[in-house]
């Protein structure tokens, strides 16, 4: 019984067309690809792209250089040094994320006690040459300035659930 | 005494207990753990910190658990409901005004209160309240404050009374107003005080040179040997990348306990002193330029051995720092001895070496340092040891609080941290009259048979009242010990003071020690680095030149190694000058100084402390080798491994090493079985000066400035213990000269002179000026003591 | 080095410490340091310096750092210069239900100070925070110069007060 069910089944070409139902279903549906890079799909705030560090609305810089991230990173990425600034607060000398390293699990934005480091939602960049890709403190604070509006609305809408 | 032992019952666990323990430390013993902040074994117990709380049957409360002494049959659990709701409530009170300031606290990490409120601790805090604030407070170069996070465990209080012996830190105020602190502003300025940073269970006692530089997690912790004083403390030196961050205790029951001084823990600083020297450098057309190491060890060889030629081996000497390692100062002495040159010394500050025929194999503590806290009486002559050992001077104060009779004869009146039963006080010219007298007074009192000699040289010796309640207490009180330091070593007629403190020791029936002066005196000692003696203390048939004559008389080549003679010799002008005048000079050092770049023609960077493997025989004796636990800057290599490819340079046999225990060994078995001895013959004057009558100097090397490491270290030379420059006189002295403080006066000594400021210093003898030594000025005035004039300015 | 002269205390404070000292055993000196603290206030007009502390913390040898300890842990030692008459009025629970916080509410109105406050003549001082003065059975209470003047009412305290220069 089960024989003749299956021979009549190749005989009448059952598989394709049940492979061309979903292909003509999908013909009349509307479209939902994307012409990257004009068009975008929208981003989750929570969304992993390149990192930046965040200053405070005065202008300072909120890393405290308390190594968390650097300890917490899977792929270590992260080198910090630190010191104490003239005022005697514990201050970065050195922050650098490996690009090429980091695995963007968003671990350290996670561990960051200030809210520091964070992870923005560009995920467009690339290197051209060696090092490119070695964001360095200064680096990472001016995307932070540059992004800082984003950040912020970001982390709001995020903050009920964190 | 024997230790009536109880049963007790810890957990369901059945234990042996010695009566009158408390249960923590029968816990501790028997892995057990209980959480606690202000319990630690070496302090008193307070039980303030109410964290060790445990229940105990039959009792109606938990108790807590450092407080409480063991009973026949009690039992105690320390993690039944009841015992952990109490300490939980404990920590919740704790975290009440404790700041959430982890990420910034440089304890993060390791730190006690943070373990144990992850156990203990709840997720919420269920304070809305105001936290409290505390104002910080600077309390000197070395200890950081941060005194919100205090928890009033009251470690550092009862540490500076029990330990230190000197209250600098109280809890004043009370109840939420309860602050550790000095009260007024004040900087701590005990030797040991670096020890509060560890004892500190949270971030509010931190290192301030170490501070926000790295983290816990990220250093990894290795062991060496501490670099500067004789007692040879352990230390583990925690290490991010290839470079120190801080240095802490290793314990040792039988050395150290579990305390440094703060030279130990602090000098690691100096490694990376701009004036470090990282690569061979060699002179040519008084044009200094870097060379490789082949080049550089190439012309050493070819400049020594046009030396020799030209003005023979005996116009050649080497001079060591006596904190080399054992293996560097055995290779430099072989290196010397095979091209036939005994001009090899380590004994920098010593002038009066005339009786080194009798001295013993090495200068020996004539004890363990454990005994040095069951002695019953001790005579210490010229020794700072406070700052000197302070070690040993943490001993020597156990036995005192035991009551033991500690006594002085010293040129400064040195203040201690505990009781001095007798002191005798002279200026240096009449240091050996005033030991004379407390030989006299036992010579009195000794009915046995006396050596003739001293008889005769004791005759007519004044004894006063001191020094007879000296002779008293030494015949008396046993175990008793002579103990020799620095300054009875540095001293211009070292050779009366070492007989006659033999004497002492010898009529009294005590023992002789020496606090040698660096942390590997001994070694140099054992490793033959001394004109007449060879490795193991083999006497040699033509004896060199010991060091203070190399640089008195001027030899035509020199080799130096971690030497900076105008500050670390006897008589740093008269080193200058034959330095200048030498044809050849290399030294192997770490640094590079502006003299060196004049009196110098090579060079060559060598690893300090940390940065090479190595041996240090401390004063009892003990070899404590240690690994390289960082490698030197640039080019710099250990100092053994310079001397080993010098000695293939010069094609020597038998250098081939390639390990520094390889040297150890040979040296070892050259060594065997010696033990020390301090008990033997002594070398009497003819007869004994009375002293000077006019003004004469007193020199003292302050605790931070011993070593050309210390005196790099930046947050030590912020303490006072280091060279100030100044002319040190007391106020009648001064009354008389008509000088007061911040008086410019100019100094005149043999030919020397110098432009010095008056200090009143009260410790200072009638018709006596201290300036310290190891400093630029004193190079410029010339020996370590001696007849002087001032004038004013 | 700064001496803590003996002769920083008066010749009065130092044979009361003196007296106080031979009930106590010659090792325990630090025994009288209450004695000396109270004496050496009395003395200086109402509070202690950190000079008199010292000078304390050398006459009884003791670690200056204890004498702080003292000095700061008892609220009868000011360590800054207050009025000359020191009000102290219980706040207790006795005295609080029986109206103490009305008494002193009345005299800060009166003075013009609040509490731990020091009037601008210096004429008085009102302690902050007084804790049970023992006298529960007349209260609301307080002490005027170490004397108790007990079942108050805002006229008694005007008689008291005005009474003092």
């Amino acid at each position: 019984m089960q024989a003749i069910k299956n021979y009549l089944k190749s005989l009448l070409l059952w598989e394709l067309i049940q492979g061309l139902r979903v292909t003509g279903r999908h013909l009349f549906r509307r479209k939902i690809t994307v012409q990257y890079p004009e068009e975008k799909t929208p981003l989750s705030p929570r969304f992993r792209g390149l990192h930046a560090l965040r200053r405070y609305p005065n202008g300072e810089e909120r890393c405290i250089a308390c190594k968390l991230c650097e300890a917490v990173c899977p792929a270590v990425a992260i080198t910090i040094e630190s010191e104490e600034r003239e005022d005697g607060t514990r201050r970065t000398t050195r922050y650098d994320i490996d690009l090429t390293k980091c695995i963007f699990c968003g671990f350290c934005e996670e561990s960051c006690p200030v809210d520091s480091i964070v992870e923005t939602r560009i995920f467009e960049y690339h290197g051209e040459a060696r090092g490119d890709l070695l964001m360095t403190k200064e680096r990472l604070l001016e995307v932070g300035d540059l992004m800082e509006q984003e950040i912020a609305k970001d982390r709001a809408a995020d903050a009920m659930y964190r | 005494m024997t230790d009536v032992f109880v049963n007790i019952e810890i957990d369901g666990k059945p234990l042996q207990a010695r009566k009158g323990a408390m249960l923590i430390e029968i816990a501790d013993a028997n892995g057990i753990y209980i959480p606690r902040f202000c319990y630690h074994k070496k302090l008193s117990v307070a039980a303030n910190c109410r964290m060790c709380l445990i229940e105990i049957e039959k009792a109606p409360k938990p108790l807590p658990a450092c407080a409480t002494p063991v009973m026949e049959g009690m039992k105690a659990y320390t993690r039944s409901a009841l015992a952990l709701d109490s300490q939980k409530a404990v920590m919740e009170f704790l975290l009440i005004n404790h700041p959430l300031d982890c990420p910034i606290c440089d304890q993060g990490g390791e730190c006690e209160l943070q373990d144990l409120a992850v156990g203990y601790g709840r997720d919420v805090s269920r304070y809305q309240e105001k936290k409290r604030v505390v104002k910080d407070k600077d309390i000197g170069p070395l200890v950081q404050t941060d005194m919100t996070r205090c928890i009033h465990c009251t470690r550092c209080v009862r540490f500076g009374e029990e330990i230190a012996g000197l209250r600098e830190l109280g809890a004043t105020g009370r109840s939420e107003h309860m602050e550790i602190g000095t009260y007024v502003e004040k900087s701590m300025v005990s030797e040991l005080s670096g020890n509060v940073i560890d004892l500190c269970p949270v971030g509010a006692l931190t290192s301030k040179p170490f501070r926000f530089s790295a983290r816990a997690w990220e250093m990894v912790q290795r062991d060496t040997i501490a670099p500067h004083d004789s007692i040879g403390s352990n230390l583990r030196v925690h290490i991010e990348g290839n470079r120190i961050k801080r240095v802490v205790p290793g314990e040792n029951e039988a050395i150290n306990e579990v305390w440094i001084s703060d030279r130990d823990r602090f000098s690691y600083e100096g490694l990376y002193s701009a004036e470090r020297l990282t690569v061979p450098i060699v002179k040519q057309d008084d044009k200094w330029k870097e060379v490789d190491w082949d080049t550089a060890l190439g012309y050493v060889r070819d400049s020594l051995r046009q030396v020799i030629k030209c003005h023979g081996a005996d116009k050649v000497g080497a001079l060591a720092s006596p904190a080399s390692t054992l293996e560097e100062l055995y290779l430099l002495q072989k290196l010397m001895r095979e091209l036939g040159c005994h001009n090899v010394d380590h004994r920098l500050r010593q002038c009066d070496v005339s009786d080194q025929e009798y001295a013993p194999l090495f200068p020996w503590l004539g004890q363990s340092i454990a005994d040095l806290e069951y002695l019953d009486a001790a005579l210490l002559v010229g020794s700072h040891v406070r700052k000197e050992q302070p070690i040993a001077n943490h001993r020597l104060r156990k036995a005192s609080m035991r009551g033991a009779a500690i006594m002085l004869v010293n040129p400064l009146d040195y203040e201690l941290n505990y009781r001095v039963a007798e002191k005798v006080i002279a200026p240096p010219s009449k240091l050996p009259m005033a030991l004379a007298g407390i030989a006299n007074a036992l010579l009195g009192r000794t009915d046995g048979s006396v050596d003739a000699g001293l008889r005769q040289l004791l005759a007519g010796v004044e004894v006063n009242t001191p020094q007879r309640a000296i002779a008293e207490t030494l015949k008396e009180r046993k175990p008793g010990a002579v103990l020799l330091g620095n300054l009875a070593t540095a001293h211009r007629e070292a050779a009366t003071l070492r007989a006659l403190a033999g004497a002492v020791a010898e009529l009294s029936g005590s023992r002789l020690g020496y606090l040698s002066e660096a942390a590997n005196s001994a070694g140099a000692w054992l490793a033959g680095v001394l004109p007449h003696r060879g490795p193991g203390g083999k006497a040699l048939a033509n004896p060199g030149q010991s060091a203070h004559t190399m640089l008195a008389e001027g030899l035509k080549g020199y080799v130096l190694m971690g030497v900076e003679p105008e500050l670390d010799c006897w008589d740093g002008r008269a080193s200058l000058k034959a330095l200048d005048a030498a044809a050849f000079v290399v030294s192997l050092t770490a640094f590079r100084t502006p003299p060196m770049d004049r009196y110098a023609d090579v060079l060559l960077p060598i690893g300090l402390f940390a940065e090479s493997s190595g041996t240090y025989v401390n004063t009892e004796g003990v070899w404590q080798s240690f690994a390289g636990v960082i490698s030197p800057p640039g080019e710099a290599r250990p100092a053994w491994k310079v001397l080993r490819v010098l000695g293939n340079h010069f094609g020597l046999a038998d250098f081939e090493y390639g390990a520094s225990s390889e040297v150890r060994e040979e040296l070892k078995v050259i060594i065997g079985e010696l033990t020390p001895c301090n008990h033997g013959k002594w070398r009497l004057p003819d007869h004994l000066r009375p002293g000077l009558n006019g003004m004469e100097r007193i020199s003292e090397v302050p605790m931070n400035a011993l070593d050309p490491l210390v005196r790099r270290a930046a947050a030590l030379q912020q303490t006072q213990d280091v060279a100030d420059g100044a002319a040190h006189v007391n106020a009648s002295t001064a009354r008389s000269l008509g000088l007061t403080a911040g008086v410019q006066i100019r100094l005149q000594q043999d030919e020397g002179s110098a432009t010095l400021l008056i200090a009143i210093d009260d410790r200072v003898p009638d018709h006596c000026v201290l300036v310290h030594g190891a400093q630029g000025v004193s190079a410029e005035l010339g020996p370590w003591e001696g007849p002087v004039t001032v004038q004013r300015h | 080095m700064e001496k803590s002269g003996t002769e920083r205390l008066p010749a009065r404070v130092r044979s009361i410490i003196d007296n106080a000292l031979t009930k106590y055993p010659p090792d325990q000196k630090r025994s009288a340091v209450l004695t000396a603290l109270r004496e050496a206030q009395h003395d200086n007009g109402g509070y202690l310096t950190t000079e008199l502390l010292n000078a304390i913390a050398h006459y009884l040898g003791m670690p200056p750092i204890a004498v702080y300890e003292v000095a700061t842990f008892y609220s009868m030692f000011e360590l800054k210069p207050v009025g000359r008459h020191s009000i102290s009025v219980c706040t207790n629970i006795s005295c609080m239900l029986c109206g103490a916080d009305d008494i002193v509410e009345h005299i800060e109105k009166k003075l013009g100070i609040k509490t731990g406050q020091s009037t601008a003549d210096g004429r008085f001082y009102l302690k902050r925070e007084e804790e049970c003065l023992a006298a529960c059975c007349d209260g609301p209470m307080m002490m005027v110069d170490h004397k108790y003047y007990e079942n108050l009412t805002a006229e008694k305290v005007d008689e008291v007060l005005d009474k003092l220069q």
